[in-house]
């Protein structure tokens, strides 16, 4: 219990309760998620699957698409919406957004490159989209500590849109040289869930694990680096080496997540800006309803992008841009921007 | 009132330089020149200021357009000899050579010069209007809407709109929407320009979502739409493009005094003669007018609303706002990268918008940080 209240899980009812509410929708999107779909394997023929009868092909649709198709979107919901509150507590900056900065671009643009070079193995496209977003990270927290434009949020993304808007066009033009590599990624690079195996989920639990740990070492001090750096130092932190763990945690999961569902931005500037709308601004807090509250805005959009257009399919990415957008004109709207 | 006949010989003295001889008398401003001529009828004579630096530049870039557009003409997957292109410009020489001049390549660099010059003016009016040099039609969203509407006429959602009135529409609304949100806060500043950003995403998202719902082959009729090339012109589009060029250049022209006026503060400009809000709406709706059509012949390629304006405030003095050095800029612009777009990779085609995203990346990026950024107020 003592392990818990230092991580933030204080014995605050209000947050139990978000988090509690928040897990019973999860469990129902999850369930919507598994009993819905374009194809014609109805609600009636699913709910006969999961309650342990049903005909083979309904057996077969949901074991083999939609059950993997879930857990692949448990798992980037988490990992986008961890990074981007990560991201923008340590950057202090409510738009700081992994989607936004250019840091899923630069995963996309180093997965392209390597397939134009020839490679094609999971595991690789995993390690290669994290260093990508690695560069990506430091490009923007360079970009911020030079110019001074960390101390704007706003000149901040507008940095990070012209980095993308760069990274995206050198990907489209990596692939116009390319074709085989073009249609090997053509499904991947506009963000999407679907056709995602268990396999790929588990070439990415060893870096999703160190992820972890280091979120788990780092939230404290991040609490108190939202103090400010000489708070943080008083109390006996280091502000360098917090940075620097965060934006490796931040490059691991926003890498993770893009190798498996292809660059998705916005979820991890609604998510964390929810989490801190239902439970106040301290990061451990916020980083706890991060996990409900990721998976349940990309499982959601994963449903209704199937549905919206059976028997067709949409890029996840749309309808996350829909709903993270206004969110994004909310949060530069309102009259004195929140500093972090 | 032994002084008055001094100074009655003085004051008419100088009345009869204002009047008359004013070639002889009036000195052109540092770095102008002056033309002055007689109007029949009028005693004093009418005069032009001309900016040496301004008139120079568009010169140079004329002369720069000029080369670069016999380069297109010459270059491609077929080259033909830089001798070889003027007459066959003009009808003579192999067969070969007219048809590729003639059928191929003009129609293309006739489009490249209009869509490039549309966008250089309507960036350079949107950046003075928001005195903010990001403020650019392709970064505040409206080539996005415009996209959006021209898509959804293009897979028809029962709107059978030509493309070019559905792009004016877009881009319409577009601006409507980031300015309405903007509202609140002014035109000033970055909170402008993330706003447009978002609206812009908005509008990206829709055409994925048009796009998404139609059989592949819609589909690979609207892609133009989605990347910006001049590959496929829609026919009617470039002739409207030329007639609301030709209108938007002379709207700007007739608003350049304005315009170099609202560069500063609103009260200046008040006090200053100029109705704030009257042109504002002008300026507002000639640059919507020209990013709608020029969005409807070769899709988002906005970033050269960026980059022509650019080039163009390098160049020009910095007394003016430089509208004609703009268009020249963007269609150089346009054509070069076109140029380099069919060139490069050939075979293989590069869209022109992703030409102008590899290149005007580096620059926006530079333009935001570089230690004292210089803004355009």
């Amino acid at each position: 219990m003592l392990a818990m209240q230092r991580l933030g899980f204080l014995p605050d009812r209000r947050l139990y309760r978000a988090m509690a509410s928040l897990l019973v929708l999860l469990a129902l999107v999850c369930l919507a998620s598994l009993l819905l779909g374009a194809g014609d394997v109805g609600p009636a023929r699913a709910w006969s699957v999961l309650m342990g009868r049903g005909d083979p092909e309904a057996r077969f649709v949901l074991d083999s698409l939609r059950l993997p198709r879930t857990l692949v979107g448990l798992v980037v919901g988490v990992a986008l919406g961890v990074a981007g509150a990560l991201l923008q507590a340590v950057s202090r900056n409510p738009l700081a957004e992994p989607g936004l900065l250019g840091v899923s671009a630069g995963a996309a643009f180093a997965v392209a490159l390597a397939l134009v070079l020839g490679a094609t193995a999971t595991t690789l496209r995993v390690g290669v989209a994290q260093l990508g977003a690695m560069a990506g990270c430091l490009c923007v927290m360079g970009v911020a500590r030079v110019s001074g434009a960390g101390n704007d949020p706003v000149r901040l993304v507008l940095a990070g849109a012209a980095l993308t808007g760069l990274l995206l066009s050198l990907t489209s033009l990596l692939l116009l040289f390319d074709q085989r590599a073009a249609d090997e990624i053509r499904f991947w690079i506009v963000g999407s869930l679907a056709g995602r195996q268990l396999e790929h989920l588990f070439a990415l639990m060893p870096s999703l694990l160190v992820a972890a740990a280091i979120v788990l070492a780092v939230a404290r001090p991040l609490a108190a680096l939202s103090l400010g750096e000489r708070v943080a130092s008083g109390l006996g932190h280091r502000p360098d080496l917090i940075r620097v763990l965060v934006i490796v945690a931040v490059a691991l999961l926003v890498g993770a997540a893009t190798a498996t569902a292809g660059p998705i931005a916005f979820v991890g500037l609604v998510v964390p800006f929810a989490a801190r709308a239902l439970a106040g601004p301290d990061i451990r807090r916020t980083l706890w309803l991060c996990l409900p509250l990721g998976p349940l805005m990309v499982i959601t959009a994963d449903i209704i992008s199937r549905l919206l257009v059976a028997p067709s399919e949409l890029p996840l990415g749309v309808l996350t841009a829909l709903c993270g957008a206004p969110v994004l004109v909310a949060v530069v709207r309102a009259r004195r921007m929140p500093t972090l | 009132m032994r002084c008055d006949a001094p100074l009655e010989s003085q004051t008419r003295q100088r009345a009869a330089e204002v009047r008359g001889d004013a070639q002889a008398s009036v000195a052109a401003p540092e770095g102008h020149w002056r033309l002055a001529w007689l109007v029949p009828g009028d005693a004093a004579p009418c005069s032009l200021l001309i900016d040496r630096r301004a008139f120079t530049a568009c010169l140079l870039l004329l002369a720069a357009l000029v080369a670069g557009s016999l380069a297109y003409l010459a270059m491609g997957s077929s080259a033909l000899a830089p001798r070889a292109v003027l007459p066959a410009l003009l009808g003579r020489g192999e067969m070969m050579a007219v048809f590729l001049v003639q059928e191929l390549r003009l129609p293309r660099l006739v489009a490249a010069w209009l869509t490039g010059a549309a966008f250089g003016v309507a960036g350079c009016l949107m950046q003075t209007l928001a005195r903010n040099r990001l403020a650019t039609p392709g970064i505040i969203g409206i080539d996005n809407g415009a996209t959006a509407f021209a898509v959804a006429s293009v897979v028809g959602l029962g709107v059978t709109l030509a493309p070019p009135a559905m792009a004016l529409a877009g881009a319409a609304t577009a601006a409507a929407i980031t300015f309405g949100l903007a509202a609140g806060g002014g035109t000033r500043g970055y909170r402008f320009i993330v706003a447009g950003i978002g609206v812009g995403a908005v509008f990206g998202a829709i055409t994925q979502l048009l796009l998404a719902k139609v059989s592949i082959d819609t589909a690979n009729a609207a892609y133009p739409w989605t990347v910006g090339t001049l590959n496929a012109r829609p026919a009617g589009a470039v002739t409207l493009l030329a007639i609301g060029l030709a209108f938007g250049l002379a709207a700007a022209l007739w608003l350049i005094r304005s315009l170099s006026l609202l560069r500063f503060s609103d009260a200046v400009a008040t006090t200053l003669g100029i109705p704030v809000a009257r042109r504002r709406w002008q300026v507002l709706v000639v640059s919507v007018l020209l990013t709608g059509l020029a969005v409807a012949v070769a899709g988002p390629v906005g970033l050269v609303g960026l980059i022509g304006p650019e080039i163009a405030r390098s160049l020009s003095s910095p007394r003016g706002v430089p509208v004609i050095a703009s268009a020249l800029a963007g269609a150089l612009v346009m054509v070069l990268a076109d140029l380099a777009g069919r060139v490069l990779l050939a075979p293989i085609e590069i869209p022109v918008g992703i030409v102008t995203a590899v290149v005007g990346g580096p620059w926006l990026l530079w333009i935001l940080l570089r230690p004292a950024s210089r803004n355009l107020a």
